[in-house]
């Protein structure tokens, strides 16, 4: 390879040649989901079809599948720029969770305000919503040297019943069944790119925010410091980082980002507060990260791909009744895979 | 071949190859240790010493090569083997349980599994009989972690004697120790000897072999290149064996025996460091430095000796403002140092080379450059304001790859492939890529291999010439001797003496850095 | 006795009760960490733990079979951990998390295997309290302390078995050693490896043990939520306990405590939202652990990999 590459790439290089474990992992992983398919009785061909390729048989599919990759997107972002710290954000959930609080709120409590104003608004409330939300346990850390692993995880839950108490008590929509708040100003919705099926700016908005995270990571002496941090936290206080501050910084950073995909469930697409809205997008998110190995170039071709594989899911457990988990396993197990071809590699 | 004379050869090692990816750490290395013999292995870092040790006590496998003892072909797997044959290691880095006590280290390994309880009373008795044997006092009841490295070797070197062994290994024993303890050690080994042992002494110290070792046997680059009588060794042949044909040896510092030049000696006027009743805390409470007053001024290199866990660490550290001063002034040219942040430190002209190169220097997941840069990243060239100038970034590392000789893809490479001497050769890079004025260094040359040595000094002596001062923290002794304008030694946390070069006495320095206080 | 001290009674009960998941899990955490083993896949252990056991009481109509079957695979769990980490040394916090996750998968798949979708969730029966002649006559603390399911005796059992195994027998030491420095063991011959596989597994199983222990003493049934974030207070609780048996005991007394608390504050009705009191296991360990990790003493290779051959840093 020549250097002018090594130059434009210096982290981690993507040739065609490195895709032959992914891609290894990922069949592996179908052959493994194939055996239980079949074990079940069920028919495995259709499956795989269905898994795969539902994103792309209909608009609605497509159109679902971009929808899904926003949250999926921001959340593996929020793991991977802390990882790139060395600290574990497993806090992603909470951080949307209360971020979509924040928006939602700023959303019915000036819902009169014209598009101009709200919209910035909400967006900008889910940010320092979720930032405030990470900023608790990257405190106790910084403060305390607790590890961030469990505090982040424990605000999680703590976020379970906070939203519970939003959704079910202070604004509740007495019309709904299900925990629901009342909508949001319409000043606060994110405008469509596409009207059927609806399409919204969210799309947007996350491409570019990931593209400033990579910039931010590869091309900025405070990327540069964050990175150092991670590779050797000692070595980089030792020559004059500020390694607390590093870790402190790439968790708000992570919970902004988190926060951010909350504020564009809610402006996007439910445009009120509906609990339950966090999904599974955390460990999914995780599981993009670790797959593409912090590669913040790499996650959006991750992010994608599980998007397709969830929209697959759904759709299975719908059309097959084969229970959607058979998917998460899946994914579960593309990791394992891929770790692994790590420790092949090595040898 | 070199024949046996009145002892018998018990233990040989043959053909023996190994690498380690497609580094060759041994290539076909054969060795013979007699009865009753003390068995210099002599050679520079990275020779491959301490591998095909490692291998004889079970902890490497080899490629090829076998092992016999007494004649029988054995076959070493693992520690437990090793012990099983009567073969024990006292390795460089003591593999001890800071919060387990004495006995129990020593012990740790040799219980029968159920064993109900864990009153140690007989095993401690027998290592009080040891102990007194062979002159190796300790407590047996203290904790690791509270005593001090003499003590702690002496507990190493009582773990393979409490198992009976007959061969003992020791790596590099002698580097924490003061010369009174050098020589105390040695008598050790000579009661040991006389019980019937056998023993291999693994160092990088010429003088050491040729005042303790039987035989000696000369590792170069993973060869044996030389195995002689103690009585037809001169330090000529043993140079010769250990540098080969890569160093001059007349031009070379580390060797030569005429000193160093006129212009290497001139000292500046002008203090650049000034320390003064300095007091630094340590973790557990209490002071680790208690009181340090020097100077160092240009052109000048200040060696600080003693022995290691003596506070060196805390004084490098809290010059570089790493460690919070709690008492006392530190200047650096006559500015405070006070409030002022490790970076500015860096941007303002001080170099730090820290002891443990690796643990705190080395980033293996970042690349080359990314290494190479660390510390100087805010500065010009290599950063326009916020953002990275990553071109100039490259050049500037291919710049310093071809001048420090680092066999590296280039400046994009994953700094973790990077052998380890050439991983060492990037840190040093890395510290002398920019000007300095002051450069504090603490242990520069440990584990490195003779040439990366050689180039170190070279470059401190040059560096020297052109202005710059030096702390040189150092537990190498020699090393002090030979590049020193004057030398302090600390003891607890105090300078208890400085000596100008010209009243350079190594067993005064010795007696100091046990705290026995001669000067003012 | 008055109504108070009946309200007393009640409460340490069913702190007792409560007290197992919590004992099992930390211990189970406690082995793997003192040979260098940091288990983050708790909660996902407990969840398949949770589900296997329900499905195998289910199945084979008896609670014993459901908590065997918890325990091998919580055990077989603790397997894939040890090999992945201690043989081919990947890094322990990600291999945790890919288990959690996969676990998590898992569980739920197996459930809706077996059990398929139904409106009328199937019920199993709980674990029934086992007196124990003669002590459980004494006046309060007779019925606190032995009139309880015989899950809760071996949680006071295996505590202090394994106070004593770690610190009064050879094997502790040598478990010990592994944990805080394994270049020394080895070089002793201590078999580091088979301490950290032993205690992964064994870990395991515990962990799947505690996650069983839910659907058969709390709800009957499994549901995706059983474990409550039980897992990753466990791991709180072992930091807590100073990764000492006798002290994560104690510690999980209080975590036990708070979650009753929790739980019977709602019923009281103190007129505080029932969601905040929910909060209240979650805050309170948070709380917790800036007092543990001042005095806490790890060991000092947790969650680093053993590799006898390593020449750098990477």
């Amino acid at each position: 390879m020549s250097e002018r590459a090594m130059e434009l790439s210096h982290g981690v290089k993507i040739g065609v040649g490195r895709l032959t474990p992914y891609l290894l992992a990922v069949v592996a992983s179908f052959a493994a989901a194939g055996i239980f398919i079949a074990a079940m009785g069920f028919d495995v061909p259709k499956a795989y079809v269905t898994i795969l390729f539902t994103s792309f048989r209909t608009p609605s599919g497509i159109v679902q599948t971009l929808l899904k990759f926003v949250p999926l997107l921001l959340q593996a972002l929020a793991f991977t720029v802390p990882l790139s710290a060395g600290k574990f954000n497993i806090g992603g959930e909470g951080q949307l969770i209360v971020g979509a609080i924040g928006a939602t709120a700023v959303g019915i409590l000036f819902a009169g305000l014209p598009a101009l104003l709200l919209l910035p608004m909400v967006i900008l409330a889910g940010i320092l919503f979720g930032a405030f939300w990470a900023a608790i346990p990257a405190w106790l850390l910084y403060r305390f040297n607790i590890n961030e692993i469990l505090t982040t995880v424990l605000m999680n839950f703590v976020s379970f019943s906070l939203i519970d108490y939003v959704a079910t008590k202070v604004w509740r929509d007495p019309a709904a069944g299900h925990p629901t708040t009342v909508p949001i100003g319409a000043g606060g919705e994110l405008p469509l790119l596409i009207a059927r099926p609806p399409l919204n700016m969210g799309i947007i908005l996350a491409v570019f925010i990931a593209a400033a995270v990579y910039i931010y990571v590869s091309r900025t002496v405070a990327g540069y410091e964050l990175v150092a941090t991670g590779a050797n936290p000692r070595a980089s206080m030792v020559y004059g980082i500020d390694v607390r501050k590093m870790f402190l910084l790439s968790l708000i950073l992570g919970g902004a980002l988190a926060g951010l995909s909350g504020a564009i469930e809610v402006a996007g697409i439910q445009h009120r507060l509906i609990e339950g809205l966090q999904s599974n997008y955390l460990l999914l998110g995780i599981i993009i990260g670790l797959i593409a190995k912090g590669n913040n170039l790499a996650v959006p071709f991750v992010a994608f791909f599980i998007a397709v594989l969830e929209v697959g899911a759904s759709a299975m457990q719908r059309t097959m009744m084969i229970p959607v988990e058979m998917v998460f396993i899946v994914e579960a197990l593309i990791l394992l895979f891929v770790l692994l071809s790590d420790v092949v590699r090595r040898r | 071949m070199w024949r046996p004379m009145k002892n018998s050869t018990i233990l040989e090692m043959r053909g023996v190859h190994k690498s380690f990816g497609a580094v060759v750490a041994l290539d076909d290395v054969s060795l013979q240790l007699n009865s009753k013999e003390i068995h210099g292995l002599l050679g520079g870092n990275g020779a491959g010493k301490t591998t095909l040790m490692n291998i004889l006590y079970g902890l490497y496998r080899p490629d090829a090569g076998e092992v016999s003892l007494h004649g029988e072909k054995v076959e070493i797997q693992s520690p437990r083997d090793a012990i099983r044959h009567g073969i024990g290691m006292v390795h460089q880095h003591f593999l001890q349980i800071d919060n387990f006590t004495v006995t129990q280290n020593i012990v740790l390994g040799t219980l029968p599994k159920n064993r109900p309880t864990l009153n140690l009373v007989q095993e401690e008795k027998r290592i009080r009989g040891l102990s007194e044997k062979f002159g190796l006092e300790v407590n047996p009841r203290a904790l690791i972690e509270n005593l001090p490295m003499g003590v702690r070797q002496k507990v190493e070197i009582l773990k393979a004697l409490y198992r009976g062994i007959v061969i003992l290994i020791l790596d590099e024993p002698t580097t924490s120790l003061t010369p009174q303890e050098v020589d105390s050690l040695f008598q050790s080994l000579r009661a040991m000897v006389e019980e019937g042992m056998s023993v291999v002494f693994i160092t990088h110290k010429l003088r050491e072999v040729l005042s303790v070792c039987d035989r000696i046997s000369v590792l170069r680059d993973g060869k044996n290149v030389l195995t002689v009588q103690r009585d037809e060794a001169s330090e000529e042949t043993l140079v010769k064996g250990m540098v080969g044909e890569e160093l001059d040896i007349e031009k070379s510092v580390l060797f030569s025996t005429s000193g160093l030049d006129q212009k290497a000696l001139q000292v500046g006027q002008k203090p650049v460091l000034q320390v003064e009743g300095l007091q630094v805390a340590s973790e557990e409470g209490g002071l680790s430095v208690k009181d340090c007053s020097f100077q160092v001024r240009e052109k000048e290199i200040l060696g600080i000796a003693g022995v290691a866990g003596n506070g060196q660490r805390a004084l490098a550290e809290s010059l570089i403002s790493i460690r919070p001063i709690a008492e006392g002034h530190v200047w650096i040219d006559d500015t405070s140092i006070a409030n002022t942040k490790t970076r500015s430190l860096l941007e303002a002209g001080v170099t730090y080379i820290p002891e443990d190169r690796l643990h705190d220097g080395f980033l293996p997941t970042a690349n080359v450059a990314q290494n190479l840069i660390l510390g100087s990243h805010r500065q010009k060239p290599y950063s326009q304001g916020r953002f990275l100038d990553w071109k100039a970034i490259f050049q500037a590392a291919r710049n310093l790859i071809s001048e420090h000789n680092i066999k590296t893809l280039g400046p994009g490479e994953v700094a973790a492939n990077l052998s380890g001497g050439n991983i060492q050769r990037v840190m040093l890079a890395r510290a002398f890529s920019r000007p300095a004025k002051l450069l504090v260094a603490h242990n520069p040359t440990r584990g490195l291999d003779i040439p990366s040595t050689e180039f170190v000094y070279s470059k401190l002596l040059e560096r020297k010439k052109h202005g710059m001062a030096t702390l040189l923290l150092s537990e190498d002794l020699d090393e002090l001797l030979l590049l020193c304008d004057r030398i302090a030694t600390i003891y607890r946390g105090e300078v208890v003496g400085i000596l100008e070069r010209s009243e350079f006495d190594k067993y005064e320095i010795g007696r100091m850095m046990s705290g026995v206080k001669t000067r003012e | 006795m008055g109504q108070f001290e009946i309200q007393i009674v009640n409460f340490a009960r069913l702190v007792m009760l409560a007290l197992v998941p919590y004992v099992l899990a930390s211990q189970g955490t406690m082995l793997g960490g003192r040979t260098g083993i940091f288990n983050v896949a708790q909660e996902g252990i407990m969840l398949v733990g949770a589900s296997v056991g329900f499905l195998g009481a289910y199945l084979y109509g008896n609670l014993f079979y459901g908590l065997l079957l918890a325990m091998l695979v919580g055990g077989l769990v603790g397997l894939a951990l040890a090999y992945f980490t201690t043989t081919l040394k990947m890094n322990q916090f990600v291999i945790g998390l890919a288990l959690f996750f996969f676990c998590l998968g898992l569980s739920t798949l197996l459930y809706k295997f077996v059990i398929g979708v139904s409106l009328q969730p199937p019920l199993i029966p709980t674990l029934q309290g086992v007196p124990i002649p003669g002590l459980s006559q004494i006046p309060i603390l007779g019925d606190i302390l032995f009139n309880q399911n015989w899950l809760v005796y071996i949680a006071i059992l295996l505590s202090i078995f394994l106070y004593y195994l770690l610190y009064k027998t050879s094997i502790g030491l040598e478990l010990r050693a592994v944990g805080e420095n394994p270049m020394a063991a080895d070089s002793l011959g201590v078999n580091v490896a088979l301490m950290r596989y032993t205690t992964a597994i064994v870990g395991g199983a515990l962990i799947g043990l505690a996650g069983a222990y839910l659907p058969m003493v709390y709800t009957g049934t499994f549901t995706a939520g059983i474990v409550r974030g039980r897992g990753w207070l466990a791991i709180a609780l072992t930091f807590f306990g100073g990764w000492s048996p006798h002290l994560i005991f104690l510690g999980s007394l209080f975590f036990a405590g708070i979650e009753v608390l929790s739980f019977r504050v709602q019923v009281v009705g103190l007129g505080i939202p029932y969601q905040f009191l929910l909060m209240l296991p979650y805050v309170a360990t948070i709380l917790v652990m800036v007092f543990a990790f001042k005095w806490v003493r790890v060991p000092a290779f947790l969650g680093q990999n053993y590799d006898r051959e390593r020449r750098t840093l990477a």
